[in-house]
Order: structure tokens, then C-alpha cells, then sequence
């Protein structure tokens, strides 16, 4: 009922029907609102795995030769003349090799770096794109920019973009959550902002659940109030709203009424949704997986309880790739920690049939430069020209690279992928035509993709 | 249903040529849920089609179209991305905005030929059957509604006229009108002539208690007390006197700042990367006393842009200039000082453009403004008003972060403190005495450290130096005296560590402003601007060729004569309209330009605007204008057919009812249960918050530490604004982060929020000491407990039903607490309030149940 077309007739027709509870639920909880049916859909959901800091290319999927026989020598000068540069100011510049190998991995023969066992695994299951590049080289403009296509703030995120496209399948859980992991270097600081709906209806809102405390903010009985007593709460306050309802006659109040109704249904789902103990010990093992830990891993996990529960868009933060120093013991330390469970995300979403119909992005805010940075042992500083993602999952052709960086991995060269680029493809994946889906706001049809021409990436396409 | 609307194009035609707005705004789908009665019988759709026929033959046929009304919103959504100001864009070098353009003689042909729709190329391109403009990889579409608009408009003449919101608003004459009974002030006559145009009639008069309530909550923020309440409905008070009354509690500057806090993002940390806390909370007490004290608007105004460049300005004004620092700002190591020079540059533009013109000047930072006049110059030479504020001064990432320039502000005590130690240290040492006093020991200071440095030989001398200016210090004054002196110049150092820092602006040499062409700050190439105003609004004439100031910004923006005033003018009499009837008169509140919804009722705005200005922009004047008005105080309640013919109240045939901001939540809560701190200003504070909240900041870490003092149970306008993580219940309640200009909140209902209202312990606490309330205060009776909670609550009695749904209530969670005494105990824990241990804790906790019900119902929450 939130289409930015909204015409009087579809109302009309909306309000011909009693507005029970069912039809309040679906507005509390988000069902779609615009009925969107652009394109055939060939993703359902989005599992966003972001690694928050910016994860090197130059250490996961971009290898360069040319960057090992450089080594130690100062950058050649053409690469680097008048173009952005965060930490390494006033620097002198130079190469640093890559910190290993890279092997061919997979039928595909995908070329994935050692740090990366598991990844390595599912080769052929991941369409790696190594030529993204992004306008922001800060940390927190840069996420914002990678989540909303913009670096002003107040922009809805991609999240909430998405449900407020295509709404939840869930009337019990959030539409867009956000899982957010514990473990790995000084985490990088992340804003709320980065699941705001921002004009979008606050109900497309991201809504965190926290690994610790309460799962989601106040979900939780109070202390010394049991359910039955809770229960006997809500229910006074719906018979005492209803009777008001009848005398001023304000919709608002139904769907208040709805919103109460969902809430005391969510003190009961989450937690069940949180309690990971149930799972199978094979399966807590192939995750690494511990119970209430919150770590990437148990995230993980839930990602796929969520999406099993019709979650539309889940986005879980790592957030220890901020590599401007000791670039080797700070992979060793992220990937441990990550890699593992992401394979074995892929893998048991496959096993489930679910990889068909759930998209899963990997990858970080940007890249990291192939110039030394020295903040302790040999690191990295922030790289926006050139960096790579990976994409798994619905409608993604697996055991494919997509794009190139020049020989130096500075620049991307050949099939750059801008991040509107990857937000036109997961838009179009989900069935959404980016150029036609908009909000008003300020005079201006807004867009995730924004103004500029974004094309979705057909080479990834399956 | 669908057989009775026949055809069905003809039927959208008349419903939309009479909803006041063709246009879908961002809330409307919300707004409109929120208003429109749930069940639309049969019967109202042929009452509505039977209202819109008549509507029809009065206006729809006879009245030419309006260009701004009726034909601009169709050409700016339609065809100015392509055909309108931004030069770079423009397609076959078409451009539509102007009549100039338009008409232009392509040829033997023109785009518009006035008068005759056939002949006009325009109309041939819209009608085209194979390649129809608006192209279709525009994805704009003309329906055929507005095709006919258009064709129409061109029969009429053609005639375009200035975009309305740049036409100096004028005096109006306040029309006639049949009833001349129920106007109170002119603004009724404005309303009311608009109504009996349309066939309606006002609203009747809202019953004394939600006109009582309304009236507390839209000028304080808080809830009449039971005896506020009595003495206006038993007449006691008048609602002049009650309304003057209001206007001069402090609560209004407080209840009025939480929308200019809103305006211009004011938060309590630095927004980005580390979001540290800054030092500028003395910035939000300066608006809550300026609003308090009604200090004139434009000079408003001018102290936040400029209040450091005024003559002699005083500390109030210097911070009062704290506003240029209020925009979010970067501590992140590895920051590129010339790309966050041109983010702030544009982050002002954007603010001080949406807070004061209604205008999204923003938008030219890449390129001209697509819709409006706006080109990219413009932004730029805005910018350059702003470019002698320090910027690059700033700490790393420190706790608080600092931006210098700061000051330390006192209160009215330390004030006085300090003056009073300043008077003792006079006595005891005349002012050269003190000069000399510190001369001397910053000389003996130095060398007393150089002795431990210096080698044998040195050291002697440096020692009879030492000793020389030792027995200089003892001939200043004797010994006793000045142990006493430093004593308290020892006091006085501590007292001024007691001070509040605030962020000023200083004015520095301005630094060189250049457009940066599609706003790349790495491109150096553009030209270099100086200090301007949009130049299609004007120009600034600062005289001997000498460069615009900071300050000529604020002083042309409120000039009514020569500069933008009318239109800063319309801007906030739109948004005071907004605050007290749930909607602007244009319901674009920050966007009064061509993609803007034009005003409802032009005439009447423009004279809220002109008696604005004509006041000597007197803001409590115009409040109290039209809080008395006989419009403001109509009844919420409608017929269904109003609701569906006006879902957004334009034609105020009606009050609004809305949920009341979040801040006024707390506030609520806070004050129904005795527990609010009414205290005024301050450091921000605390409440209670979920563990772990901030475990996402970085640089440095941060532990939350809720207040264990009264300033736990502050007001929410003092709630500590942390941007990326604003306290969760704040956020429920659709608080904005104020990262940007926030003009109108949205009014949401979610799940999330009744979880705050159920659960979050500031609500339990509440709900707990209200309870005490209630069985201290509220008699030994079931119905004499409950009488006193309502009138607490409501400000009203319960009915026969309500009592049995919470005596119900009550016994349930008795019989369980009654078996379980430990979990009554557990639920009066929460908070640090005390509780009187002579109550029984299972009917204390009882009740608490009650009143939890109560502070949860959506009357309590509804401003109505």
C-alpha cells in the first residue's frame, strides 16, 4: 500500500475489505508494498556478508605478478599521480608484493589466495568480480556509499530498498536484520545509519539483533512480569485502544493494535530464531559455530535461520579489515575467522535448495592499496580504483571472474564494475528493474542507483 | 464496487481534480492510512462522487487553470530534467520553465503556441503515437488526465507565472465570509472562506479536555495537571490567559527546540567514523532561552550564521554561532583535509538553504539544479559565505573531540563565583601587582626547570637569578598575602575547569572557494567564487566592491525589502502551521521549490508571512495567533467523506490527531509518574539504555554510563544525541539522528516501538512510581484509584468498560503475584527510584500492571 503511485482506487479497493488482523499484520510486518514484478526473480533474498574495514584484493582474489617483481620498489609515479589517497599522505610510495599465493582452484580454475582454504572449496559455486571500484575512501562515507549509493547521509539502505521492494515473507521477524560479529582486529566502528530506511516508511528499517543481552532492544519480558502477565497486558491494551477505535474512529489505532500484536509474537520468536542449540552438532561444527558466542560464524548460521524464516535481506558485519599494518598476523586472524563459516554457509544452503533462490555478496567497503603501508609490519592503506567482491547464489553463474585490474591491481581496467553496477544486478536479480524503482523524496524520483546509468553485470549472470 | 464507477479514467479524473494535491508525497500513503476511516461503505462513494460532480461544475469548468497550481508540478516532474535550468542537461536546446523559451520562435514553429494547443509542437511530441514525450528511458509518463491539463493551460493562454514561492508574499485582503460567527481571528476568515468555496463547514469546537491537552502538549510538550485541567473546563481560565500563560513557561523554548534542534542537526557527537562526543550543549541552551525570551527571529537568525561578526557580540552570540559547527564531522586518521573542506562546504549549503529557504540548493553541487534556478555557481558562491570558519583545527580521535575555536560557558552561579573571587584577588593584589606576580613566577618557573637542566658551572648563576626574582615576588606583596592570593587564584583555576566547553565560530582569513565541477574536489579547474546569493534571487550590494561577509548572509536572508525575508518568512509560517495542525499549508516543508507541493491556501500563508515579518518577526506573536485561532481549535473528528475527500487536512475542515514526538513520550511518561526533573539545560543527559548499545564505537571504545542522579529523569530534548547510535527509544519513536535537516519527522507504528513503550526500563520505572502514585495519592477504592490515574493520564475519568477491562487486569496479575511474591519483587527493582517500603509489593506491583496499560494506550501517546 506504499507505492509511490498510489491512486485513490487501489485504497478504495484495499478499504472495501474489513481491515482485520490479517490485513493490519501484513502492514506492521511490511508485506510488499509496491507489488513489484519487473523482471522474472531469480533471487528471493539477499545474504550480505560484509567485510567491514576493507579486505585486500591483493590478499584474497586479484593476483598480479607484476606486483611480486615490484616489491620494495617505489611506485612508478603514473598510477598514483593526482589520484585520492587516504593514510599514505606525504608518503613515498612503494610496491608491495602480494603475502602469497594463488592457486587455481575448483573445475573453474578460479584463482583464490591461500589465506582462503575454504573459499577455495566453493570456487565454482562464486562469481568473483575484481574490478569494483567506489567514490568513497574513507571508512564510514564508504560503507555509506556502498549501502545507500550515496555518501550523504539519510539515504535508505540497499536492506531496506529491497523489503521495501518486494516486502517480508515473515510476520514474525524483522524484514531486514542486521547481525553484526564479535573477534578479529580493533573493530571497525559502524554507524546505525547503515540500515536505515532513511525516507523510506520506518517500518523497512534494518533492526539489529544483538549476540549479547537482548537479541532485539527490549525483546525480552521484564523482569518479574511472566508471559501469562505480559499476555494479560497486551491484551488489556488492545480491548482499551479497540474501545477507543470505536468512538474516534482512527485507523492508526488498528494498525497499532497490529503493531502490539507482532510485538508480543517477536518476544517469542527471536529468541527461539537466537537459540542455535538446536542445530544439529554437524552442523555447529561445519560452521565452527558455538552457542551465544556471537561470533561471524554463529552469525553465519543465523543468516540462514533468518532466511529460512523469510527474512528478505540479512546483512552480517565482520568488522576487523582495516589492515594498515601487519597485513599477515590480521589475515591469518580474519580469514580464520571468516572463511570457514562463509564456505559453509554456501554449502549448507545449498544442501538445502535454498542457494537457487538466496543471493550471498561478499566483500568490503573497498580495497587496499599495492603500496606499502607501514603501521607496524608490512600493511595496506584504503583503495578505492580497484577492488573485488563476490557474488553466490540465485541466478549468479558460479566458477566465474568477472573484470580486471591493471597490472599493478590499482586500477580497474577492463569491465569496471562501479558499486551502482553491483546494486542495478542485485536489484535485477531480485526481479527489480533499478531504473524504474523510485521513491519520491525532495522533488527528486529516488533511486539506490542513483542518477548516474548503472548496468547490471551480465557476465556474472547464469 | 467496480460496476459503480462505470469508467473508470473518468472516475480518477474527478476524484483527482479535487484531492487538493495531484502529486503523492513521500507520507501520504501513511498520513492517509492514518486518517481515512477503516470501513468505506458503499453509500460514501456515492456521496463522494455525488460531492465531486458538484465540486466539479463550480470550479472545474469555470475557473481558468492556476500555472503554479495546476500546470508547473505537471511540467517541473514531466519535462524540466530534460527542458529545464541545468543547461548541461537540456535536450534540442528546449527549455520549458520560462515562457521565454517556451514560445520561442523555432522556425515558423514554436513549442507553445499560446492559444492554440494544435499548432503547438509540444502538444504534437506528447501526442505522438509512435515516440511519445516524455521519452520512454525517462520513465516519466503523462497520464491523460494531465495531458489535458496541458492542452488546456495552452487553449487558456499559456500564461506561466513566476514560480510562487519567489513572488514576495503580499498583504491579502481577509475575505468574506457567509458565517460570521464563527471566525475568532483574521486566520479563520482565510480558512473559513476557503471551506464555503468548497461547500464544507469547520469542524465543531474539540471538547475542553483535548482542546486543554492539545494546547499543553503543542506549546510545553507536557501534560496539563489535573488542576490546569479544572480550571479550564470549569472556566475558572480563559483560553487567553491560558495560552499566555504557556507562551511564558520555560517549557516553550524547550517544547519549540526540540523541532529547531531538529532543523538544524544539532546532536551531541561528531556524526562520523568515531562519532566522539563535541562540545557544544551551550549551543542548545541558547536556543531554548532565545525561543524563552522570543528573541526577534531574524535576530535568531543572524547570531547562529554570523553571532560572532556582530558589533561587540557578546558570549550568548558567540554561542549562538556555534550553529556552523552543529554539521557532522570526520576524526578518522587517513582523512584528506581538501575532500572534507568541500563535504562541509556542502553539508552548509544544504542546511542553511533547507533550515531558512525551503530550498535544496544541495542538489547544484554536482550540476545545476534540474528543477529549480539553482545553478552550480549559486552553490558555490554560497558555500563561500562560509569559508572563513576554521575547519582543520581539529583533535584526533580524543573524547571528547575538539574543534577549536571553544569557549567555556558558566552558569549563572559560577558566574557569580568567579566574579566574587575575582573582587577578593583584587583586593589582595591590585590588577599590575597580578600582571607582575605571574611575569615574575613564569620566570622563575623557567628557571627553576633550566636548573636541573644546566651544568655546574651554569647552575650558580641561574641560582642568584632564581633568588633575584624570588625577592622581586616578595616585594609585590608579604608573604601572607600572597599565599592567600594564590589560594584563591587556586580556587578560581579549579572553578574555570567547571565551565562547559562550547564550539564558536571564529572568523580566519577566508579560504580560496572554487565550483568544483560535478562537485569533484580534486578538480581545480572551476572558477573562483565569492560570497553570493542565488542570483536569480537577488544580489548582495556589500559596497566598495568589497567581499560579502558571513553576516550579510543572515541580514539578507530576513530582509524583507531587499532580500529573501518573504520567502524565509513563508518558509517558517509554514512549518509553525505545520507544528500546530499536523500539516504544512504546503505540505513540502523544506522544499518550496518547482518539485515542492505549491500552498493549499496561498492567500492565507502569505499573511501569516507578512504579519510575521510586520511583527518585527515576533515568533510568540505568531504562535499565539494561531493557537487562538477558531481553527486550531476544532474537533480531530471527522466525517468519513471529509477524511477521503481531504485525507491530509489542507483545507483544515478539521484538527489533526498524531502521535506525539518521541521526546514528548518520555516526557509524558516522566511527568504522569511525578518522577520528571524539570530543570532547564545543561550537560546532556542519560537514561537508561541497553547494555553493549555502543559496542560498535571505536576510536576510542565507549562505556554508556545512565545518570544515577536526577538527571536521569531529564526531559528527552536533553537526552544525549549520539548520531550513529541515538538511544534506541528515541529511535522507535522515529527521532531523527540529525545527520541532516530534519523538517518533518515521520510518524510511524511499529513493533519496535511498542516494545520500547512495554519493556524499556525508563517506561517500567514510570509505570512503577506512578503506581505509588496511585495508591498514595488516588484513595483506598478500586474506582477512586482508577478516577486518579485517569485524570493523571488523560486528563478524563474512565467509562464503565474501561474499569472492568483494568480491574481485570489487576486481579490476573494479582492471583500470579500473590503465588509468586519473589517476581513482584524482581518488577519494583527496575530503576533507581525508591520505593516506600511501607506499600505492599504485590499490589504495588499490581498495579504497576495498570499503569503500564495506561502509558501504553494510544490515547496517551496522541496529541489530538
Amino acid at each position: 500500500m506504499n507505492s509511490p503511485n498510489f491512486t485513490r482506487r487501489t485504497f478504495l479497493g484495499q478499504a472495501g475489505l474489513s481491515l482485520g488482523s490479517a490485513a493490519l499484520t501484513s502492514l506492521a510486518s511490511g508485506a510488499s508494498p509496491t507489488g513489484l514484478s519487473h523482471l522474472a526473480a531469480k533471487a528471493k533474498r539477499v545474504i550480505f556478508l560484509c567485510m567491514a574495514g576493507g579486505p585486500s584484493h591483493l590478499e584474497t582474489f586479484d593476483y598480479k605478478p607484476k606486483l611480486d617483481e615490484l616489491n620494495g620498489k617505489p611506485m612508478p609515479e603514473s598510477f598514483t599521480k593526482g589520484q585520492p589517497i587516504a593514510q599514505l599522505q606525504g608518503q613515498a610510495l612503494k610496491v608491495q608484493g602480494h603475502l602469497t599465493k594463488f592457486p587455481r582452484h575448483g573445475k573453474s580454475g578460479q584463482l583464490i589466495s591461500d589465506y582462503l582454504p575454504h573459499t577455495a572449496k566453493i570456487a565454482d559455486d562464486i562469481a568473483i568480480v575484481r574490478s569494483m571500484v567506489t567514490e568513497q575512501i574513507n571508512h564510514d562515507p564508504a560503507h555509506t556509499f556502498m549501502n545507500t549509493g550515496t555518501a550523504i547521509s539519510g539515504r535508505p539502505s540497499m536492506g531496506s530498498w529491497v523489503t521495501y521492494g518486494l516486502g517480508s515473507e515473515t510476520e514474525e521477524l524483522p524484514g531486514f536484520v542486521v547481525l553484526t560479529s564479535v573477534g578479529g582486529r580493533n573493530p571497525q566502528p559502524i554507524a546505525s545509519r547503515q540500515w536505515s530506511a532513511g525516507m523510506l516508511p520506518s517500518r523497512f528499517q534494518g533492526v539489529e539483533f544483538n549476540s549479547s543481552g537482548d537479541p532485539v532492544h527490549y525483546v525480552s519480558n521484564p523482569k518479574g512480569v511472566s508471559t501469562k502477565q505480559q499476555a494479560a497486558l497486551v491484551d488489556a491494551i488492545r480491548k482499551l485502544d479497540q474501545k477507543r477505535n470505536a468512538h474516534v474512529a482512527n485507523p492508526e489505532i488498528a494498525t497499532r493494535i497490529a503493531a502490539y500484536e507482532m510485538a508480543f509474537r517477536m518476544q517469542a520468536s527471536v529468541p527461539e530464531l537466537m537459540d542455535i542449540s538446536d542445530e544439529p552438532q554437524h552442523v555447529l561444527d561445519a560452521y565452527g559455530a558455538q552457542p551465544g558466542d556471537g561470533s561471524y560464524a554463529s552469525n553465519c548460521l543465523l543468516a540462514r535461520r533468518l532466511a529460512e524464516r523469510g527474512t528478505r535481506f540479512i546483512h552480517l558485519y565482520h568488522r576487523g579489515w582495516d589492515h594498515h599494518g601487519d597485513l599477515q598476523k590480521y589475515m591469518n586472524i580474519c580469514c580464520g575467522l571468516t572463511d570457514k563459516p562463509t564456505a559453509a554457509l554456501i554449502n549448507d544452503l545449498k544442501a538445502r535448495g535454498m542457494l537457487e533462490d538466496t543471493l550471498v555478496i561478499w566483500g568490503g567497503e573497498f580495497g587496499r592499496t599495492p603500496m606499502f603501508q607501514g603501521k607496524g609490519g608490512a600493511g595496506r592503506d584504503h583503495h578505492i580504483k580497484g577492488f573485488s567482491m563476490w557474488m553466490a547464489g540465485g541466478g549468479v553463474q558460479g566458477g566465474t571472474t568477472y573484470g580486471e585490474t591493471d597490472e599493478l591491481g590499482y586500477h580497474a581496467v577492463n569491465n569496471v564494475v562501479h558499486v551502482r553496477d553491483l546494486h542495478a544486478t542485485m536489484l535485477h536479480l531480485l526481479g527489480i528493474d533499478s531504473t524504474r524503482f523510485s521513491f519520491p523524496f525532495q522533488g527528486l524520483d529516488l533511486r539506490l542507483t542513483g542518477v548516474e546509468p548503472a548496468k547490471v553485470i551480465k557476465g556474472v549472470l547464469a | 464496487m467496480e460496476a459503480a464507477f462505470g469508467d473508470d479514467s473518468r472516475l480518477r479524473f474527478i476524484l483527482r481534480r479535487f484531492t487538493p494535491f495531484r502529486k503523492t508525497h513521500p507520507l501520504s500513503e501513511r498520513a492517509f492510512r492514518c486518517e481515512v476511516w477503516p470501513i468505506m461503505k458503499r453509500r460514501s462513494l456515492y456521496i463522494l462522487l455525488l460531492l465531486s460532480g458538484v465540486a466539479l461544475a463550480e470550479v472545474g469548468a469555470d475557473a481558468p487553470l492556476d500555472f503554479n497550481r495546476d500546470v508547473r508540478p505537471i511540467l517541473s516532474d514531466k519535462c524540466f530534467f530534460c527542458h529545464g535550468p541545468d543547461s548541461h542537461e537540456r535536450k534540442a536546446d528546449l527549455r520549458l520553465d520560462t515562457a521565454e523559451g517556451a514560445l520561442e520562435d523555432l522556425g515558423g514553429y514554436a513549442a507553445i503556441a499560446p492559444g492554440k494547443p494544435e499548432d503547438s509542437e509540444f502538444m504534437l511530441r506528447i501526442r505522438d503515437e509512435e515516440d511519445p514525450m516524455p521519452p520512454e528511458k525517462s520513465h516519466k509518463e503523462l497520464n491523460q488526465e494531465e495531458i489535458a491539463i496541458l492542452e488546456r493551460w495552452i487553449a487558456e493562454g499559456a500564461e506561466y507565472s513566476e514560480p510562487w514561492a519567489y513572488v514576495r508574499p503580499k498583504k491579502r485582503e481577509v475575505p468574506k465570509v457567509k458565517d460570521t460567527a464563527w471566525s475568532e481571528n483574521w486566520i479563520d476568515r482565510f480558512v473559513l472562506a476557503r471551506l464555503e468555496s468548497e461547500g464544507l463547514q469547520p469542524a465543531p469546537d474539540a471538547d475542553p479536555v483535548t482542546l486543554i491537552r492539545r494546547l499543553h502538549f503543542d506549546l510545553t510538550g507536557l501534560p496539563p495537571t489535573p488542576e490546569e485541567r479544572d480550571a479550564f473546563v470549569s472556566r475558572e481560565r480563559n483560553l487567553d490567559e491560558i495560552v499566555n500563560a504557556l507562551l511564558e513557561s520555560p517549557h516553550f523554548g524547550e517544547r519549540l527546540a526540540m523541532y529547531w534542534l531538529d532543523l538544524v542537526r544539532y546532536a551531541d557527537t561528531v556524526g562520523y567514523h568515531g562519532d566522539q562526543d563535541h562540545n557544544i550543549s551551550p549551543y542548545r541552551d541558547w536556543v531554548i532561552a532565545a525561543l524563552n525570551t522570543n528573541l526577534p527571529f531574524d535576530q535568531f537568525t543572524r547570531e547562529q550564521l554570523a553571532g560572532d561578526l556582530l558589533p561587540n557580540s557578546t558570549t550568548a552570540q558567540k554561542v549562538a554561532s556555534g550553529y556552523n559547527s552543529l554539521l557532522q564531522t570526520t576524526h578518522e586518521g587517513g582523512l584528506q583535509l581538501k575532500e572534507y573542506d568541500a563535504i562541509y562546504a556542502a553539508d552548509r549549503v544544504r542546511n542553511v538553504s533547507a533550515v531558512w529557504m525551503g530550498a535544496t540548493v544541495g542538489c547544484a553541487q554536482c550540476h545545476d539544479h534540474k528543477y529549480d534556478p539553482y545553478t552550480i555557481k549559486d552553490h558555490y558562491a554560497m558555500a563561500a559565505f562560509f569559508a572563513d570558519i576554521a575547519d582543520r583545527d581539529f583533535t584526533g580521535n580524543t573524547l571528547p573531540a575538539q574543534r577549536p575555536p571553544e569557549i567555556r560557558i558558566f552558569t549563572p552561579e559560577q558566574e557569580a563565583e568567579l566574579a566574587l573571587l575575582d573582587r577578593e584577588l583584587k583586593k589582595r593584589l591590585k590588577p599590575d601587582a597580578q600582571a607582575q606576580l605571574s611575569k615574575l613566577e613564569g620566570r622563575r618557573q623557567k628557571l627553576a626547570s633550566d636548573i636541573k637542566k644546566a651544568q655546574d658551572k651554569k647552575k650558580a648563576e641561574l641560582k642568584s637569578k632564581l633568588s633575584e626574582a624570588d625577592q622581586e615576588i616578595a616585594e609585590i606583596a608579604p608573604k601572607p598575602t600572597l599565599k592567600a592570593f594564590r589560594k584563591l587564584r587556586k580556587q578560581r583555576a579549579d572553578l574555570e575547569k567547571l565551565g562547559r566547553l562550547t564550539m564558536i565560530t571564529v572568523a580566519q582569513e577566508p579560504r580560496k572557494m572554487r565550483v568544483l565541477p560535478r562537485g569533484n574536489w580534486q578538480d581545480d579547474s572551476g572558477e573562483i567564487v565569492l560570497p553570493a546569493v542565488p542570483r536569480f534571487l537577488g544580489e548582495l550590494k556589500p559596497g566598495n566592491g568589497e567581499r560579502a561577509t558571513r553576516l550579510d548572509l543572515p541580514n539578507w536572508l530576513t530582509d524583507v525589502e531587499n532580500g529573501a525575508g518573504g520567502l524565509t518568512a513563508r518558509v517558517f509560517a509554514n512549518r509553525f502551521w505545520y507544528l500546530y495542525f499536523g500539516t504544512g499549508i504546503s505540505r513540502s516543508l523544506s522544499d518550496f521549490g518547482g518539485q515542492g507541493e505549491p500552498p493549499a491556501n496561498l492567500e492565507l500563508l502569505d499573511e501569516l508571512a507578512v504579519s510575521f515579518t510586520d511583527s518585527g518577526w515576533d515568533l510568540k506573536a505568531l504562535v499565539r495567533l494561531i493557537v487562538t485561532s477558531r481553527a486550531y481549535r476544532q474537533s480531530s473528528t471527522a466525517s468519513p467523506e471529509l477524511f477521503e475527500r481531504d485525507p491530509h487536512n489542507q483545507l483544515v475542515a478539521r484538527q489533526s490527531r498524531f502521535r506525539l514526538p518521541a521526546e514528548l513520550i518520555r516526557d509524558n511518561a516522566l511527568a504522569i509518574s511525578g518522577l520528571l526533573v524539570r530543570e532547564s539545560g545543561g550537560t546532556s543527559a542519560k537514561p537508561y539504555q541497553p547494555t553493549g548499545y555502543y559496542r560498535h564505537l571505536n576510536f576510542p571504545k565507549r562505556i554508556y554510563k545512565p545518570h544515577a542522579n536526577d538527571n536521569q529523569w531529564r526531559r528527552g530534548l536533553y537526552v544525549h544525541w549520539q548520531r550513529m547510535f541515538l538511544h534506541p527509544m528515541l529511535k522507535a519513536m522515529d527521532a531523527p539522528s540529525r545527520e541532516e535537516c530534519t523538517a518533518e519527522r515521520p510518524r510511524s507504528n511499529t513493533p519496535n516501538a511498542a516494545l520500547v513503550l512495554l519493556n524499556d526500563p525508563t517506561f517500567l520505572e514510570a509505570a512503577r512510581v506512578f503506581a505509588v502514585r496511585i495508591l498514595l495519592e488516588g484513595g483506598d477504592s478500586l474506582d477512586s484509584r482508577l478516577d486518579f490515574a485517569y485524570h493523571l493520564v488523560l486528563s478524563r475519568p474512565p467509562d464503565a468498560e474501561e474499569r472492568s477491562v483494568l480491574i481485570s487486569l489487576l486481579k490476573t496479575t494479582q492471583s500470579e503475584y500473590a503465588k509468586n511474591s519473589a517476581a513482584a519483587d524482581a518488577l519494583l527493582k527496575n530503576g533507581l527510584a525508591p520505593t516506600p517500603p511501607e506499600l505492599d509489593k504485590v499490589e504495588l506491583a499490581s498495579w504497576a500492571a495498570v499503569s503500564r496499560a495506561l502509558l501504553n494506550l494510544n490515547e496517551t501517546v496522541t496529541r489530538n
